[in-house]
């Protein structure tokens, strides 16, 4: 009974920061690590569980920030409706990524999803008439919660929020059809299970998320600009799947807190900060290669 | 008349560009094909065989060929540490694992740059260079533009005898067909991994190095690059050569008709989406294999 008692500790400590009079910054990047956690636990409902990989989060991570800003730009609608607008917009992505691109495996999946995330990318800097090109756009910080401690209850809730629906997801009937198709697809179908739907529920699912995390990331930064959204993010997004350990939920949340909070560690190094940021990606997967969360259950196992 | 002419300006620069890609996809392709490794950095390989063009030639001054021989020596040395400290570790592992770790040395080794070289875009200036303009019919051509053709004509030529007629050759191709049987006939697999390296950075440093002296090299000169260059590994299809040759010089020609008759915002966007629809309708892509290995 030690893990409820812990998680129970590290809800009320996490609630109770703003109180404490912890500073912006601090509060910014927690904000930012919530995020993330969004789109590292959306992104292994797909990797971990569905089995299925993709370079393309940061790309539905972009539309659903885009979908914000130019709701509020040519509708003047806000946070609450762009909300929902945003995942279901960046959900019809995934949907006409999916539908064709979940018939293939492996490293061509791998690179369709590259060759999507490229295109976004390049639209969303591009089209400057409709997306601002590569000076962006600005969008308005949400009524109630302009001040960065007062956002962190949005964010935290939002995080939570997918933190829990993921949970239920994974012990759900669909959850065990994700880890059938995993662990062996053409067993999986022989047992009559729908595949290419149950991977595609998965795949809609993880970009309806990033969506989500996407309007907020727009609302906390109070603008976008297309190299926020760089098939790089998309690439730490994957790294900090794996690095956590992907399949196991608290796995992709430690990693989305480690992978967002070490480079500002960092500080003091600032101008080598990405170097070792790439030192690192690559010492983890070398050394680490289940992951974090996974080599720590290994040697408690032992 | 003068709109035909204009065609074949396009074409020309689309053969230009098209060979830059075609040598830094052939050592990609090769990559892929013979150890399955799906290599992100390769467009830091090209990126830093421009800084090596660059830094020969500020400080040694030779001429051409010794410093391009400068440059395959270093990238090729440089693509054998890669092998040993990157993707030696991660052989037989999930492939995923190879592409994050390929991930974070193009990260590595672009911010690496930043810090080496500065932002300052630079470009590559040689004696030994035709500064002069050649004029074919009513194409004209700068000398370092003909002079990427040329060298990746005589590179792939080179590089296609060898595979076909050396006992390395031999042994990558039979790598590419059957890792476990060429293991068996005696195939050395670490040192086909080793080799395919070399040669693969070396080309893409090679490519670095010519482009340099037409475009400007920077530390993100390769990142489009590369995701370039894996387009033309898909639509000639994964491991094949040959392939790799026509899709890179093709892409190069469409690039160049998409962006003078349709508008450049569309260049670079265009490759991606053949991409999509080829492995809708044509997984194995251009030249390559129908049997999927497992």
């Amino acid at each position: 009974m030690r893990k409820p008692v812990s998680i129970l500790l590290l809800c009320l400590l996490l609630l109770l920061l703003p109180v404490l009079g912890s500073g912006g910054y601090l509060l910014n990047i927690i904000v930012m690590i919530f995020i993330f956690v969004i789109l590292a636990v959306s992104l292994d409902l797909v990797m971990g569980w569905a089995g299925q990989i993709s370079f393309a989060h940061a790309a539905f991570f972009g539309i659903g920030a885009y979908t914000t800003a130019i709701m509020e730009r040519d509708l003047g609608t806000g946070f609450w409706v762009n909300l929902p607008s945003g995942m279901v917009v960046a959900g019809l992505f995934g949907l006409a990524l999916g539908l064709p691109a979940l018939r293939l495996r492996g490293h061509f999946l791998a690179i369709v999803s590259i060759a999507f995330q490229t295109i976004v990318y390049l639209a969303l800097s591009q089209w400057t008439s409709f997306t601002g090109g590569q000076y962006g756009l600005s969008v308005e910080p949400v009524p109630g919660f302009q001040r960065v401690g007062q956002f962190y209850y949005l964010a935290l809730a939002l995080a939570a929020l997918t933190v829990v629906l993921a949970w239920a997801l994974t012990h759900s009937r669909v959850g065990a059809a994700w880890q059938a198709i995993r662990d062996d697809e053409v067993l999986a179908r022989a047992i009559g299970l729908h595949t290419t739907s149950s991977k595609l529920l998965a795949f809609v699912i993880a970009a309806a998320l990033a969506g989500g995390a996407g309007v907020l990331v727009a609302h906390h930064i109070r603008g976008v600009t297309p190299d926020d959204f760089t098939i790089l993010v998309s690439a730490s997004i994957v790294a900090m799947v794996i690095v956590g350990g992907q399949g196991t939920l608290w796995g992709p949340l430690l990693g989305a807190v480690v992978l967002t909070a070490l480079p500002e560690l960092l500080g003091p190094l600032a101008s080598f900060k990405l170097v070792i940021f790439g030192a690192l990606m690559i010492f983890m997967i070398i050394a680490m290669p289940e992951g974090v969360l996974g080599a720590w259950v290994h040697r408690r196992r032992r | 008349m003068d709109s035909f002419n204009l065609f074949l300006q396009f074409l020309a620069n689309g053969v230009v560009n098209g060979s830059g890609y075609v040598l830094v996809a052939v050592g990609l392709t090769l990559i892929f094909g013979i150890l399955g490794v799906v290599n992100f950095a390769h467009g830091e390989f090209y990126m830093l065989g421009g800084y090596a063009a660059v830094t020969a030639a500020y400080f040694l001054g030779w001429g051409l060929l010794p410093t391009f021989l400068i440059v395959a020596v270093a990238l090729g040395l440089f693509g054998i540490l890669s092998e040993r400290i990157v993707f030696r570790p991660l052989a037989g592992k999930d492939a995923t694992n190879a592409i994050i770790a390929s991930f974070g040395l193009s990260v590595l080794l672009q911010n690496g740059a930043l810090l080496v070289f500065g932002a300052q875009p630079q470009t590559l200036r040689l004696d030994g260079m035709a500064q002069t303009a050649f004029q074919i019919g009513p194409v004209f051509l700068t000398g370092q533009r003909v002079l990427i053709v040329l060298a990746t004509l005589v590179l792939v030529s080179i590089l296609m005898l060898v595979l076909r007629y050396t006992w390395t050759g031999r042994a990558l191709r039979a790598m590419a067909q059957h890792p476990m049987v060429a293991q068996i006939s005696g195939v050395h697999v670490r040192r086909v991994s080793v080799v395919t390296f070399a040669v693969g950075a070396a080309l893409a440093g090679i490519a670095g190095g010519l482009m340099s002296a037409v475009f400007m090299v920077q530390p993100t000169s390769g990142s489009m690059l590369v995701l370039k260059a894996f387009t033309v590994v898909i639509l000639g299809g994964m491991g094949s050569v040959g392939g790799a040759v026509t899709a890179g010089l093709l892409l190069g020609i469409i690039e160049a008709m998409v962006s003078g008759y349709l508008g450049n915002e569309l260049r670079d966007m265009i490759g991606f989406f053949l991409v999509i629809v080829m492995l809708l309708v044509r997984p194995q892509g251009l030249f390559g294999r129908i049997t999927e290995r497992s």
